[in-house]
């Protein structure tokens, strides 16, 4: 290779030029990339110092954005080019399939080295973790959208339970935004992420399943254009636009953080958020403390509450030069002990379900009890190695109908052609 | 003498407008950086004075952005310094020796300069990971030098060009050969125009993104425009007075060289441009 | 001396030599890499397999192809003209200016220096719907009441994008543009004033004509520029609301980085295609003008 040769030669030119890269060699650790809000971090931090302690092992932490497609980007960079960093890294539930099926996944389990999965839910474990009968990844929290609400406020209006139906969300919201306008003009009545973004879809198919709509497969084909979604998207539209019970710029600024410290700044009534939020929403500083409540999203007439899965899962990359070590760190953050300081930490809903009736979690967290089930029920996303595909034009196409560019329908329509177009050409 | 006032006031007016607009978001990025909160111009909150943005984006390991820093002043340098000389060495062959097609490959190198990156990104990826070079400095000073060839090119050939013919002719009776002459006689005649090349060169490498944002994967190798462009603060929200602070420490530099060697950047820019 | 010269030409390319393995290792060679490449389906998650036009049947049947197209073809139409026209402006303001030269000139050269996707992260900023400069700067002059929504209409985002877009571009048109100015002796203003002819006249008598050369030189720079425009968008708006901010170059970007290297390929091909085209039709027009030395 005549190329191969010129590179090498330009390389060595360079290199006696005296403006080398990164020749020091590393002793061996494991590079963990992760993302999220701060606090999360912070707890990552202190996790992988107690870690380093036990197992002599060295951990360091790779910053990644907050923002899952940033994160799934950062990682498909890193993959494709086969770098040894990061070695273990944690994926959203959502473009996991991309991951494994791309071959970039070392599988959990050697010959003599293996995890017991018998904790752990099986449907996610099923649904997302096992790729060819091999279990690749596993579940380090599980989630799925909730409701948040201002107790204070549904009780100035003489409202004693968070509303049942999208309907009533509206009606509650309106009526508390006759009072609070007139001293904050920023107050809104409930905030969600409407962002083109990955968290616009979880928040649509929370709508329209909640409505007994969602993404229709059968075999290849797709069918998004049911009159179900459209009604969904329609009511998202009308939320912002004809009710304006959620601040105009919910569809170009909002996802998850922008939500939380919103609503957390005492700006608004309702809020959809993961999880993650009650901790945050519940710290000593928060405006909101002991002043809200959490429950299962509404519905619509007719239909049910229904959360997206969510969640992320934990796996090491196949290209680790410390896949040994990778693996005595996936199995401390599965454990018992780490699952359950997760808990009651971050409030995260842990991927174990033996977490769950922990005393002392029941005790702190009461609510989880409750949301367990709507969890283990939630709807999946489609777990196809292009979803980030589909995702992309549906959010795309979902985002339009919100702006009011157009109209339901035909956003509908666009996105179920655009997506089977995809779907075809990958399959 | 009436006309003559109305005219001064219109064009003082116009120039007063120009300003506001070229410097307003430059303003708006340092006010910014020094507020304690992003929000001040809304009616609810009011300006605080602060260093801490620029505490944190200076101190804070975790954020990065001196490594983003260094990265792109090493990458930007390195790619500046090898480009200019390598397209010195190609200007002085096209101006001094006899060298059929020249004006063919000076154009090539125009229309070279006018691809676009996505075209070339795509492939330098696979490239990169070929030679194992992702998320290293090489990845991104070979592409950068290749980058800011075209353009040195034609700024030295033009430079290069006027100076005159009979130099290296008393050289070369002299006795030297062409490489003396080139390093002997003509580099240093041209060194103003050379460092003045090197300095355009350098503001290009520093401002590309595309390439960085594609074959860099963390602070290892990322420069500022991406580390920038994806910043994510302490705080959960998009933390502006952090970016602020971090944009206000990358362009400062860069405004004082632009007002310090504003005379050659002119000069160089329009020979690039027009002349040739 | 003819000895010297003539001898050895070979001699000579050998000065090229650096100059062309930088050009063809690292621009070339990826460009032809992404022809070959576009010919086949490569994604991460697939055996890579040649295709031969599929990717292209399927571009040119994919509506957001065509919508970034439309959108990266309208953006030439509207920012090229408004850069060209502030630009102009500039340009015959800092003609006039004597005092304090240096550091007006500066001024204006300093958005140019600035690495756009900063600027573009403080434009975003300044769009801000609750608490950016843009809204605060229009209702407190009066001209609104509501604040803008700025990037989340489609045509909020457009205009958004051209005016950051020019604010970054506009000072490389006015040196472009002073340099032409100040090529024309003052004597054919005073002569043209003598008979008669006001300021109007006199630019459009004079300036434009001797300044057409210079004016197409910067309008082709700037078509081609803004047709691969990237950084920009990409931190303004990432191409929304509703992909309606999507140029080409986002578009294949988004391929590229969803791990689909044949389809980005295909898409980066087609923006080559146009590009090459102008560039083509750019030497032979300045060729044409700057002669043959």
């Amino acid at each position: 290779m005549i190329l191969h040769r010129l590179f090498t030669l330009g390389l060595i030119l360079l290199l006696l030029a005296g403006c080398g890269g990164d020749a020091e060699d590393e002793e061996k650790q494991i590079v963990f990339a992760v993302g999220g809000a701060p606090s999360e971090i912070d707890f990552w931090e202190a996790l992988i110092d107690e870690f380093s302690t036990e197992y002599q092992i060295d951990v360091s932490i790779v910053r990644q954005p907050t923002d899952t497609d940033q994160r799934r980007q950062g990682l498909v960079v890193s993959l494709k080019a086969r770098d040894d960093d990061p070695d273990v890294f944690l994926m959203d539930v959502a473009w996991l399939a991309q991951i494994a099926a791309s071959g970039w996944l070392e599988p959990l389990n050697t010959e003599t080295d293996r995890i017991k999965t018998e904790a752990f839910f099986e449907n996610i474990l099923n649904l997302a973790d096992r790729y060819n009968g091999k279990l690749m990844a596993l579940p380090v929290y599980v989630d799925g959208g909730v409701l948040y609400y201002r107790m204070d406020l549904l009780e100035e209006i003489g409202v004693k339970n968070p509303p049942g139906t999208w309907q009533e969300l509206i009606e509650y919201s309106q009526k508390v935004l006759d009072i609070k306008r007139e001293d904050n003009p920023d107050f809104y009545g409930f905030v969600w992420q409407g962002a083109q973004y990955e968290g616009l879809i979880c928040n649509f198919l929370e709508f329209a399943s909640s409505n007994n709509g969602g993404f229709i497969f059968e075999g290849d084909s797709l069918r998004l254009n049911i009159p179900e979604n459209v009604e969904a998207l329609r009511m998202m539209h009308d939320i912002i636009h004809e009710h304006k019970i959620s601040p105009p710029n919910t569809y170009t600024e909002f996802t998850e953080e922008e939500v939380r410290l919103f609503f957390q700044n005492g700006n608004a009534l309702f809020e959809r958020n993961w999880p993650y939020a009650w901790n945050l929403h519940q710290s000593p500083k928060s405006p909101v403390k002991d002043k809200i409540g959490i429950d299962v999203l509404p519905h619509f007439e007719g239909g049910e509450s229904i959360s997206t899965l969510g969640g992320w899962h934990i796996g090491i990359s196949v290209y680790s030069d410390v896949k040994s070590e990778a693996r005595r760190f996936v199995e401390y953050v599965t454990s018992y002990e780490t699952q359950k300081r997760l808990a009651l930490n971050l409030g995260w809903n842990p991927g174990r379900k033996d977490v769950y009736s922990d005393s002392e979690v029941l005790e702190r967290l009461p609510h989880f009890a409750e949301l367990r089930d709507v969890f283990e029920n939630a709807y999946p996303r489609p777990t196809r190695p292009y979803y980030s595909q589909m995702s992309a034009i549906l959010q795309k196409h979902l985002n339009s109908a919100l702006a009011g560019e157009v109209n339901p329908e035909a956003a509908l329509e666009a996105a179920e052609t655009e997506i089977q177009d995809i779907i075809n050409r990958y399959r | 003498m009436r006309e003559e006032t109305v005219k001064t006031i219109l064009i003082a007016a116009g120039i007063i407008l120009m300003l506001s607009f070229c410097l307003a978001p430059f303003f708006f990025m340092i006010v910014t950086s020094l507020s304690k909160n992003p929000e001040f111009l809304s009616p609810a909150a009011n300006f605080k004075l602060t260093l801490e943005n620029y505490s944190s984006v200076i101190f804070k390991e975790s954020l990065h952005f001196i490594d983003y820093l260094r990265n792109s002043i090493i990458v930007s340098g390195v790619s500046a310094v090898a480009g200019v000389l390598t397209a010195a060495v190609a200007a002085f062959a096209i101006t001094r020796l006899k060298l059929p097609g020249k004006m063919l490959i000076l154009f090539f190198a125009l229309a070279v300069s006018m691809f676009p990156q996505i075209s070339i990104v795509g492939y330098l990826f696979k490239l990169m990971t070929w030679m194992g070079w992702i998320n290293t400095y090489f990845a991104l000073t070979f592409p950068y030098v290749a980058w800011v060839l075209p353009l040195s090119l034609w700024i030295l050939t033009s430079y290069f060009s006027q100076i005159p013919k009979e130099l290296d002719r008393a050289a070369y009776v002299d006795g030297c050969s062409r490489l003396k002459v080139l390093t002997k006689i003509i580099m240093p005649v041209a060194m103003p125009a050379v460092l003045s090349t090197m300095l355009l060169a350098f503001i290009f490498a520093f401002n590309e993104f595309m390439f960085a944002l594609i074959l860099t994967s963390d602070h290892h190798a990322r420069t500022v425009p991406v580390g920038i462009a994806l910043f994510q603060g302490l705080h959960g929200e998009i933390p502006w007075g952090d970016i602020m602070a971090a944009s206000a420490v990358t362009t400062l530099p860069v405004v004082i060289l632009t007002i310090i060697f504003q005379r050659r950047i002119i000069a160089g820019l329009t020979r690039g441009a027009v002349k040739g | 001396m003819k000895r010297i010269f003539s001898k050895d030409i070979l001699k000579s390319y050998a000065f090229l030599l650096p100059f062309a393995f930088f050009i063809i290792a690292f621009i070339l060679i990826p460009v032809i890499g992404a022809i070959i490449n576009s010919f086949y389906q490569d994604v991460t998650f697939k055996a890579r397999e040649f295709i031969q036009f599929e990717n292209y049947t399927s571009l040119f049947q994919d509506s957001g192809f065509w919508q970034s197209l439309r959108f990266s073809l309208w953006f030439v139409l509207v920012s090229v003209p408004f850069e060209l026209l502030l630009g102009m402006i500039f340009a015959l303001l800092l003609n006039q200016i004597r005092k304090f030269r240096g550091l007006i000139w500066a001024a204006v050269l300093i958005p140019w220096a600035i690495p756009s996707a900063i600027s573009a992260r403080t434009w975003e900023l300044i769009y801000n719907y609750n608490y950016g400069l843009a809204n605060y700067a229009l209702s407190a002059i009066g001209i609104t009441q509501e604040p803008v929504n700025w990037l989340g209409t489609s045509i909020g985002a457009f205009i958004s994008v051209v005016i950051a877009d020019a604010w970054k571009t506009a000072p490389f048109i006015t040196i472009i543009l002073l340099a032409g100015l100040q090529g024309i002796p003052d004597d054919l203003y005073r002569q043209s004033r003598i008979d008669g002819a006001n300021f109007v006249q006199g630019f459009r008598k004079i300036t434009l004509p001797l300044l057409k050369p210079v004016i197409v030189v910067a309008l082709l720079f700037r078509t081609i520029d803004a047709l691969r425009v990237f950084d920009v968008i990409y931190v303004l708006t990432g191409g929304g609301p509703g992909g309606a901010t999507t140029s080409l170059s986002i578009f294949g970007y988004n391929y590229y980085i969803n791990g689909d290297f044949g389809y980005g390929s295909a898409v980066s091909v087609v923006l080559f295609a146009i590009a090459f085209g102008l560039s083509v039709l750019y030497v032979k027009m300045s060729r044409f003008k700057t002669g043959i030395r």
